[in-house]
């Protein structure tokens, strides 16, 4: 299978001289071509550094980035904005979706900045919006949906313009259990159906569930990394799980 | 610890709302600088005949008004900042903090905030009132020289002012934050303006202005009742018909949107109303030239400065505010359905995102930006009719001022003949005033004692304003009031005559009545119009003319001796002017003697005017409108223009988070900067140009109305000239605004 996503030792240092922090230390992995990647740890583990380095939003202390062969880390400052947008989708915690504009429009703005001619662009809604079920509420308002919506919404907007990957920031955060069980659905038939590679941060085991790999971080660097393969997903959260209790063992280890 | 709080702050809200204290200073500077003026300690060299004690109380109320206005923009800060705040104040609450204590520390940072910039204005004020100074001067002709100096009354006045306005308004956030429950205290940032279809004060308008169009419509129709006649040429009955069927018309199709209002919608009564209002402000505005060019009379009297202008003026007023409401209230509608309609712009670039911003805001705040078109409005016509004010009032000074001393009298007053004649018409010549300036040791250079005369006999009872008899001069007289002016004899043959005329009058008036009178019929014979010069217009004073006319005969001396004498004149000049007490004593001596207005409104009336008084009233009340409407106007316009500013730098997260959003979805830093700067001259222009517009037609409208004075005493050039510099100080004051606000936009809310 082909990969997209290649990570080369990369390091993220904060600060300078004596008040020097390691965010990451060294870390190297692979994303395959329509897997759908999961990244968990604890608080400062480095997850969101990571996903920020990845996303272009912020730049690596050493290593390198690949995506589809792309060396992001080489890629000049005035290139980096068109990087993004061709190539990757996003999906945040607290939605960032514009209150001034209908969440059709949401949507159309992602293929509006990539420039699609301007008579396709209601189509492509559609159909996104549809695959997603927010077909009916396309002319709502973001504050007039639930939040679940909402996250549907940001879900198509990432995936709209068919990006080469879409990063999801802990998706499920801010949701209620009903409405994160059924976008973690829908991001696992994104995957699935439309073969969209998914690249998840989350300190959630359940939604962590749905991923086929996940990758456990702590201090910066892989602790270790677990696939679902083909058990189920019940069994998938229960390795999850225990791999946490010895992930946070070795924080509460008072021996 | 709470002074460590108040001032970190005041630090912080420095710099949040920079431009509402430099605003605040400048406002501080500009009131201390006016005031300054009216000081107990202002005394500047002006010799004996001028006292600015005219302008004190006059300048202090003026001014003190148009501070009042003031009170809005510290409202409006004031409120949005404890809106922003609320989070902050219920998270202290909960730490611990009395609600009381917030509020007072509130207050405290506020006050603090406004006494920095009150303190700075005034020092500020203490340059500026220089420029003041120097503009008093040069009005009354007088050498400027610098002298910084510090008011106590002023500055008193100034703080007190200021103080008042703050603690106030101070006093009033102390009650709202005591009374706010700290759950919405919580929640106060999320709450969202009130969306315009929720909105009332569209519907509000309408209903006030459906009141107007009865109004309108009554007025057309008593017009028409009482000043209509079917001879006038068709142009007045296309105005007369116009002003009653174009309110009748908008009040119909209000009507007809009553019955059928669930299927039409109020969007489209407002859109249709508005067309309506146009063809009626067509209509209201063309009443002016109208009445001028066929000499309509439209009111009590004539049409120009009487009260069916102001009517109409009123009225058209009325249509332009419903049509600046109108504008604003579908502006967002409109791009709504051209964005619908138009794919291809909506989606080319980041224009959804554009238009998401600006129609987001217009759908929410179309009630200020209402108010922020109408006051720009007044602030931009203020300017535009200063100009046109001073420079008439100045220019007409001049041609009145001819003479130390000017006695004229009237005889409107007197219906008989034999009262004339026996009346006290000719007491001694006036000779009460050479005494005084005798008494006075005023010496006199041309005194001219003289009478005015009537053509025929017959003309003395004719008391028809719009032909009323031209009066008649010796032209002896006549030519010693030229000497006396400096200029050149005349001559006149056998059984000729000549005309003088008011600078006034136009050059159409004065050859059509050449035309129409090359011969006068007189109680001693015909006589006719000098070939050589048929006509003089040296400026002689304005005294010298019979009312309601604009012209006066002047006939060879043999032929006045049999005319009727109805008035006399006298005019004097002396060696040095009369100083300001003296000038008033005579003027006031005068008066005892002969009245104004005589008892039982029945006699003849007399007049004097020293040019001591005439200069010192008219350029003080010169000055105070000059400096007045300047003020008026500079403050509606920072109001506006800061206004304009802190809606979008306070909303600065609110952008920082949209923007930020769209930097990661990859859209460059060059687009993001151009969509800030249109966003900005959107919000901007809109109401700007919106604002010129209206205050365009307003201008028009004040200008036609007075267009003969304007061409008389001040010309056409003097005033374009006037006005273009009046515009370039406003679009320089304009570009200050816009680039200050985009520098701290960018900075508050482009940068992620």
């Amino acid at each position: 299978m082909k990969s997209v996503l290649k990570l080369d030792h990369i390091q993220k240092y904060y600060g300078n001289g004596g008040s020097l922090t390691q965010a990451i230390r060294d870390i190297s992995f692979t994303v395959e071509e329509g897997e759908f990647l999961g990244i968990m740890g604890a608080s400062g583990s480095g997850k969101t550094t990571l996903l920020n380095c990845i996303s272009t939003i912020d730049a690596v202390s050493a290593g390198h980035i690949y995506l589809d062969q792309t060396d992001v880390t080489d890629l000049r400052p005035g290139h980096l904005a068109r990087f993004r947008r061709e190539n990757l989708g996003f999906i945040f915690q607290d939605f960032n979706l514009l209150d001034t504009l209908t969440l059709g429009e949401n949507i159309s703005l992602a293929l509006t900045i990539n420039r699609m001619p301007h008579d396709k662009i209601p189509s492509r809604v559609q159909q996104v919006a549809s695959s997603l079920n927010i077909a009916d509420i396309l002319d709502k308002y973001p504050y007039q949906v639930s939040g679940g919506q909402k996250q549907r919404c940001a879900c198509a907007r990432a995936l709209v313009s068919d990006p080469k990957l879409i990063l999801a920031d802990e998706p499920t955060g801010a949701l209620d259990s009903h409405s994160a069980q059924m976008l973690l659905s829908t991001l696992q038939s994104i995957n699935q159906k439309l073969g969209a590679t998914i690249l998840m941060v989350t300190h959630d085991p359940f939604s962590a569930s749905y991923a086929g790999r996940i990758l456990f971080l702590k201090d910066g660097e892989i602790f270790t990394e677990i696939h679902r393969g083909n058990s189920s997903r019940k069994a998938f959260f229960d390795k999850i799980l225990s791999v946490l209790t010895t992930l946070g063992g070795g924080q509460t280890d008072v021996s | 610890m709470y002074l460590k709080l108040i001032i970190r702050n005041v630090r912080r809200s420095a710099r949040d709302y920079l431009i509402y204290m430099v605003t605040m200073t400048v406002c501080a500077m500009l009131l201390y600088s006016f005031l300054s003026v009216t000081s107990r300690y202002y005394r500047p060299d002006m010799g004996a005949q001028y006292n600015l004690a005219v302008l004190g109380d006059g300048m202090k109320l003026a001014v003190g008004s148009i501070s009042l206005l003031l009170l809005f923009l510290v409202r409006f800060v004031n409120n949005y900042m404890l809106r922003h705040r609320q989070k902050e104040f219920a998270i202290q609450t909960v730490l611990g903090m009395e609600q009381n204590t917030v509020a007072w520390l509130f207050f405290a940072e506020t006050f603090v905030l406004g006494a920095v910039c009150v303190f700075a204005g005034i020092l500020l004020g203490m340059f500026c009132s220089q420029f003041i100074t120097a503009m008093l001067l040069a009005e009354y002709g007088l050498e400027y020289r610098l002298s910084f100096m510090l008011f106590p009354d002023t500055m008193l006045l100034t703080a007190a002012f200021f103080g008042i306005s703050l603690a106030v308004t101070g006093l009033f956030n102390v009650r709202t934050i005591r009374r706010i429950r700290i759950i919405h205290m919580l929640h106060g940032g999320r709450r969202n303006d009130t969306a315009l279809g929720r909105s009332r004060y569209m519907p509000f308008v309408t209903v006030l202005y459906g009141i107007m169009l009865v109004l309108m419509l009554a007025s057309g129709l008593s017009a028409k009742h009482y000043y209509f006649d079917s001879r006038f040429p068709l142009p007045v009955h296309i105005m007369f018909q116009g002003n009653i069927l174009a309110p009748l018309l908008s009040l119909a199709w209000l009507f007809a949107w009553l019955i059928r209002r669930k299927r039409w919608g109020f969007q489209r009564l407002v859109f249709v109303e508005m067309l309506f209002t146009l063809v009626n402000a067509c209509f209201f505005a063309s009443v002016p030239p109208i009445c001028m060019r066929y000499q309509l009379s439209f009111g009590s009297s004539a049409l120009g400065s009487d009260t069916g202008a102001n009517q109409y003026l009123l009225f058209l007023l009325a249509a332009l505010i419903y049509l600046v409401c109108g504008i604003i209230y579908l502006s967002g509608a409109f791009l709504c359905r051209w964005k619908d309609k138009n794919p291809a712009h909506t989606y080319s670039g980041q224009n959804l995102f554009f238009f998401g911003q600006i129609i987001s805001r217009l759908t929410t705040t179309a009630h200020t930006m209402t108010l922020i078109c109408l006051t720009l409005s007044a602030s931009i016509f203020l300017f535009l009719a200063v100009p046109a004010l001073t420079g008439w009032a100045s220019g007409f000074l001049d041609q009145r001022s001819l003479y130390d001393v000017q006695i004229s009298s009237a005889y409107s007053s007197v219906y008989e003949e034999s009262d004339l004649l026996t009346g006290d018409l000719y007491i001694d010549s006036y000779g009460l005033v050479p005494d005084f300036l005798e008494q006075r040791g005023i010496a006199v250079s041309h005194d001219c004692a003289f009478s005015l005369y009537l053509p025929c006999r017959d003309e003395f009872y004719n008391r028809v304003k719009l032909d009323f008899p031209v009066a008649v001069i010796r032209l002896s007289d006549y030519n010693a009031i030229r000497e006396m002016l400096g200029y050149e004899k005349i001559h006149l043959g056998e059984n000729e005559f000549t005309t003088q005329w008011q600078s006034i009058a136009t050059a159409k008036e004065r050859d059509e009545f050449v035309k129409n009178h090359r011969s006068v019929s007189t109680d001693a014979g015909t006589l006719n119009l000098s070939q050589e010069n048929p006509y003089y217009e040296d400026a002689v004073g304005e005294t010298l003319y019979n009312r309601y006319t604009d012209v006066i005969y002047v006939f060879p001396d043999r032929i006045c001796e049999s005319l009727l004498s109805v008035m006399q004149c006298r005019y004097i000049r002396t060696i040095r002017p009369i100083s300001y007490a003296d000038a008033l004593q005579l003027e006031n001596d005068f008066r005892k003697l002969y009245p104004e207005s005589p008892e039982d409104n029945i006699g003849m009336c007399y007049y004097i005017r020293t040019r001591t008084l005439q200069v010192n009233d008219t350029r003080a009340s010169i000055f105070m409108t000059n400096a007045m409407m300047t003020y008026g106007g500079i403050v509606l316009m920072v109001i506006c223009l800061t206004i304009l500013s802190l809606q979008q730098l306070l909303d600065a997260s609110q952008y920082r988070y949209r923007f930020g959003v769209l930097r990661k979805m990859g859209v460059e830093e060059n687009d993001i900067d151009k969509l800030i700067l249109k966003q900005l001259c959107v919000w901007f222009g809109l109401p700007v140009t919106v604002a010129i517009a209206v205050a365009a037609i307003l201008a028009v409208y004040f200008f036609t109305t007075i267009q003969r004075q304007l061409a008389a005493y001040m010309g056409t050039e003097a005033l374009l000239l006037r006005l273009l510099a009046t515009f370039g100080v406003l679009t320089v004051l304009l570009a200050c605004y816009f680039a200050s606000t985009r520098a701290l936009f960018k900075s508050a809310a482009g940068r992620g």
